[in-house]
């Protein structure tokens, strides 16, 4: 199936020379990351060398050629964030997950990354979790919000919604 | 047929045509402006700046890499101010520290007259010029190494670790290495570039842009170096 | 939605949608950009969507979701007019009243209204609002009024007439001497003339020539072209409508940084609808002028910001930058001549075409002409998007408009243009925004972003977070940026660690002329300013660190010396030792700290209730 969807995206690639950075793109929405097959066979399918696409891969941020996380964290260290206290939340995550940004925890839960700027500067500091942003984070809530994740993981049927409504309860 | 132009360099007026590159051009000319990334007959990149050079336009003057430099009529450089000679030992002065170990690197050292470095010292085994990769690409076409990553993680890498079938063994790129080329026979010292390198620094540092013969440059098949290496062969 | 077959046609089309917008008593506008997204804002309107219908109220209360408008910390926020009440920090619960009351009855909600935290008064009016009140709003009002979904909305207020008057009677020539006179420069930092540059990309020689909106705004801390193109994407389509014109192009590129996903979905719906509208594609209303734009999503790469980089990335490769010895005008995108400009330049075209260069012109100062977008962030009351006309000065953006300091500290300087940029100081606070006036100042205009720190910011540390950034975003080409960034950040992080000595000092303004003067690209060029700026103007905070390995505004972890509970204030409620993460709050009758297993994150501070913490 996955090979399938790899074929489709080649397909409807565009004829512009940018054309093989969407294509790229497309495959890690698709697949979370870049497996080393795709690579070969986009370069194939574009007539150049594996080295370029390769090149390619490791340059932009938003192309991972290792597999991420169930879930992205990504806290935005840009400058307005980082007056109000990112690198605290970095370091709180970092102690809660024991990875850094760009690595993954060894049970595939979590992925740390950093952006630098969402522009979303007035509401820092900012932080996105599987797309969802999440501003005026404080180390205490961040805890509260990756506890909540990790509870829904166990148990499907509390949405990290509902969660979060109990700390807030309990609080 | 390309036009004939006339650039001046430190001084000289040189005869050549327009869209020359002005390194090569003042290299053949017999002015040695040193330089690390430039391979002849391949095109330039402009990344190792060693061979910075100012560009002269009326009051103003503008800084760039002479490999990257197209001629044009009337244009005026200078490779040897003082400006050009801080910037350039500086970023020798970067390189040196980076791969301080590396005699070819000593001998760009002393050929800019660096003789220590004020940063701490680190033992790369690859100063990125990226003159293996060019090579590969270029002359060879074989596409099989490339500069892989941004920033710190720079570095140079064969797909997936995997060597390539593109790749034709030609080894030209270990051949054009600067980490590889055999270096000065001086005796080495400690934390510094060695003895014989150092030695030749008064020489630069009294007519800057005068050629020491250095390793560095019959390893790069440094075009000045071939014409007075020819001329001074005993 | 048809196809506009001349200007007469865009014409009457605009005439039945401005009668159409009339129909509604009473408009509801809620701002719905990215960061009021993010405060909630969709639920909201949704149960207001909801609300009014189950009122009975659908056809005389017309709700519309606009682009953002600036005023981030506010959210999620309406406006209902003709009233002009602003109601702000909604919640859905706050939905059933609104309609009951406000849109029924007219009634104002007071608890909903805004209070201005300078003054401590409740405003009700949005035109009363003295953040708003201050600004010249010539760009970002449109966001007020404008659905960035609706094509219909934006020809409404007036839209594409610019280019309707651009294909009906001016020569190319005549355009470029327009924009020229009204003294437009590059709103994406580099303050270029524009009019020069389209002049010069139509005087190039090549086959085919091209434009290209960069929309890749990097700088951390800057969100304006995100609002702008989030919230009126055709504005800039307008704008490069025209300078395709201008310079001869027939095809277009609006390249997008991928962390702004609204924008893009934004900007690829406005291009569908003009297509479908004629306004884009084969003889636009009716002329024989041809152009079309596409849409290239950004890789997570600052260094794409710069022109070189960005058209190397369109073309498919790696965003390494080359030596401008070339300029892009001639030789850019594919070798041939191109027109790279930022989105906020070419939003501002269209008006300075209708309203004229002489309008243009007449405000700013005597070399920065218009008004410019800010995003006012950091330690300041009111942040948001400041627009203002050029020649303001900081002192009047950072107190009259931002109201100054938040929680009764001193603010210390003002970060300006990004990582290219500086710091300055308080006492520089009187110079006005204008291009040559900042980067005199050490500083530059940059593209707009405007970071307000109070004392408890550490100026070394915004020189090493900065250096930190510019090492991460070094495409790597070139020694003195890669190597040089690198060792810079090396020797101020010697700063912050306690480990600096005086040749260090004078090492690193060695090094950061050596990589001003040496680097092949901007990013290079500009990267030592945050250093060369903080140690002009913060040379003591420098040597603190320096000699007395102390950092004043208590930043830098290493340098204080551990972390104190004050046994007197203490009540003992625990909440230190539940957030500490490195097991450093000690429980023994009472709580202390083990100094030997603090980190100084300065969690425990954050958690206090009680304020009995304090750093050594």
């Amino acid at each position: 199936m996955e090979r399938s969807s790899l074929d489709a995206i080649l397909d409807g690639r565009s004829t512009e020379p940018f054309g093989i950075m969407e294509v790229l793109q497309d495959i890690q929405e698709s697949y979370g990351y870049l497996p080393e097959d795709a690579i070969r066979k986009v370069a194939d399918s574009f007539d150049v060398p594996v080295i370029e696409v390769f090149r390619l891969a490791n340059f932009y941020k938003a192309l991972s050629l290792t597999p991420r996380g169930r879930h992205v964290v990504t806290v935005c260290t840009g400058t307005a964030c980082h007056v109000r206290g990112a690198p605290k939340l970095l370091d709180e995550i970092t102690a809660q997950l024991g990875v850094g940004p760009g690595d993954t925890t060894v049970d595939m839960a979590f992925t740390l990354e950093t952006v630098n700027c969402l522009g979303a500067c007035a509401l820092g500091p900012v932080v996105v979790l599987d797309g969802q942003y999440h501003d005026h984070m404080t180390p205490a809530r961040l805890r509260t919000l990756l506890d909540s994740v990790r509870a829904a993981d166990i148990d499907p049927s509390r949405t990290v919604e509902a969660t979060l409504a109990e700390v807030v309860a309990d609080a | 047929m390309a036009k004939r132009v006339t650039i001046t360099v430190d001084g000289a007026a040189i005869d050549t045509y327009e869209g020359a590159n002005v390194l090569e051009t003042a290299l053949e000319a017999g002015i040695c402006i040193p330089n690390l990334c430039h391979i002849p007959g391949v095109s330039p990149i402009g990344a190792c700046r060693v061979c910075i050079v100012e560009v002269v336009e009326g009051d103003r003057r503008r800084m760039t890499a002479s490999c990257t430099l197209e001629a044009e009529d009337g244009m005026v450089v200078e490779a040897h101010s003082e400006a050009v000679l801080r910037a350039r030992r500086n970023i020798v002065e970067l390189i040196l520290a980076e791969a301080p170990n590396s005699r070819a690197i000593q001998d760009l050292a002393a050929r800019v007259g660096v003789t220590r470095s004020r940063y701490p010292l680190r033992n790369k085994d690859c100063i990125l010029c990226g003159r293996c990769v060019r090579v590969c690409d270029e002359i060879w076409q074989s596409r099989s190494l490339g500069l892989v990553g941004r920033g710190g993680d720079r570095h140079v890498a064969l797909p997936f670790d995997t060597r390539p079938d593109l790749c034709k063994r030609c080894n030209n790129c270990i051949q054009v290495c600067p980490m590889t080329i055999t270096p000065c026979p001086g005796p080495m010292t400690e934390g510094g570039i060695c003895a014989l390198c150092a030695s030749q620094v008064s020489m630069v540092e009294d007519i800057p842009d005068t050629c020491i013969m250095c390793e560095l440059g019959r390893g790069f098949q440094c075009t000045r170096w071939q014409m007075v290496g020819l001329d001074a062969r005993v | 939605m048809h196809r506009l077959q001349d200007p007469v046609a865009l014409a009457s089309f605009r005439d039945a949608l401005q009668r159409e917008r009339t129909r509604f008593e009473t408009t509801v506008t809620m701002c719905a950009g990215t960061a009021c997204r993010a405060c909630g804002c969709l639920p909201v309107a949704t149960a207001m969507a909801e609300e009014i219908e189950r009122q009975g109220l659908a056809e005389k209360v017309g709700l519309r979701l606009t682009g953002c408008h600036g005023f981030c910390e506010q959210g999620p926020l309406v406006i209902i007019d003709p009233l002009g009440v602003f109601y702000c920090h909604l919640t859905e619960a706050d939905v059933p009243d609104i309609v009951a009351r406000t849109l029924k009855s007219g009634e104002v909600i007071t608890d909903l209204l805004y209070t201005d935290p300078v003054c401590g008064e409740v405003v009700t009016r949005e035109s009363d609002i003295p953040f708003y009140a201050a600004q010249d709003r010539c760009l970002l009002a449109d966001n007020r009024r404008l659905s960035p979904t609706s094509i219909e909305d934006y020809i409404a207020v007036g839209g594409y007439s610019a280019l309707a008057k651009v294909l009906t009677g001016l020569t190319p020539e005549a355009v470029i001497e327009e924009i020229a006179a009204s003294g437009l420069r590059g709103r994406g930092g580099g303050g270029y003339p524009t009019g020069r540059k389209w002049a010069q990309a139509r005087a190039a020689t090549g086959q085919d020539r091209y434009v290209i909106c960069n929309a890749d705004e990097g700088d951390p801390g800057a969100y304006m072209d995100r609002s702008v193109l989030e919230g009126n994407p055709h504005s800039v389509l307008e704008g490069m409508l025209i300078g395709a014109y201008a310079i001869g192009a027939g095809k277009g590129y609006v390249y997008v940084r991928n962390e702004y996903p609204l924008a893009v979905t934004h900007i690829r719906r406005a291009i569908d609808d003009a297509r479908e509208c004629g306004l884009l594609g084969k003889g636009i209303l009716g002329s024989d002028f041809d152009f079309d734009v596409m849409v290239a999503r950004g890789g997570g790469a600052f260094v794409c910001g710069e022109s070189t980089a960005l058209m190397a990335s369109l073309q498919g490769e790696v965003g390494e930058p080359r030596a401008k010895d070339i300029h892009t005008v001639e030789r850019g995108y594919l070798d041939q001549p191109t027109c790279l400009n930022n989105v906020e330049t070419w939003a501002n075209v269209p008006q300075i075409i209708q309203k004229g260069a002489p309008w243009f012109a007449a405000k700013g100062t005597e070399k920065s002409k218009g008004t410019k977008i800010f995003a006012l962030t950091g330690h300041v009351k009111n942040t948001g998007l400041v627009e203002v006309e050029m020649g303001t000065t900081l002192r009047e953006i950072i107190y009259d408009i931002g109201g100054g300091a938040q929680d009764g500290k001193s603010i210390k300087a003002v970060q300006t243009g990004g990582p290219s940029g500086g710091c300055v100081p308080v006492s520089q606070f009187d110079l006005p925004v204008d291009y040559e006036a900042l980067s005199a100042a050490g500083s530059m205009m940059g593209s707009g972003g405007m970071v307000v720190m109070d004392e408890s910011a550490c100026m070394v540390d915004v020189a090493r977070y900065f250096m930190a950034f510019l090492k991460d975003e070094s495409c790597g080409k070139c020694v003195p940026c890669r190597i040089g960034t690198d060792r810079m950040f090396e020797i101020l992080t010697d700063f912050t660690e306690g480990r600096g000595t005086m040749e260090q000092l004078e090492t690193l303004k060695d090094l950061a002329w050596t990589v001003s003067a040496g680097s092949l690209c901007a990013l290079g060029k500009t990267a030592p300013n945050p250093v060369l700026s903080t140690l002009r103007y913060f040379q003591g905070e420098y040597e603190a660190h320096i000699k007395d390995r102390r950092c004043p505004a208590g930043v830098c972890k290493a340098l204080v010396v551990g972390f104190v509970i004050d046994q007197d204030a203490c009540v003992q409620c625990g909440a230190c030792f539940e957030e500490c993460p490195h097991g450093a709050v000690i429980e023994d009758d009472g709580y202390r700290i083990d100094q030997g297993l603090c980190e100084h994150c300065g969690l425990c501070v954050d958690a206090c209730l009680s304020e009995a913490i304090s750093k050594v």
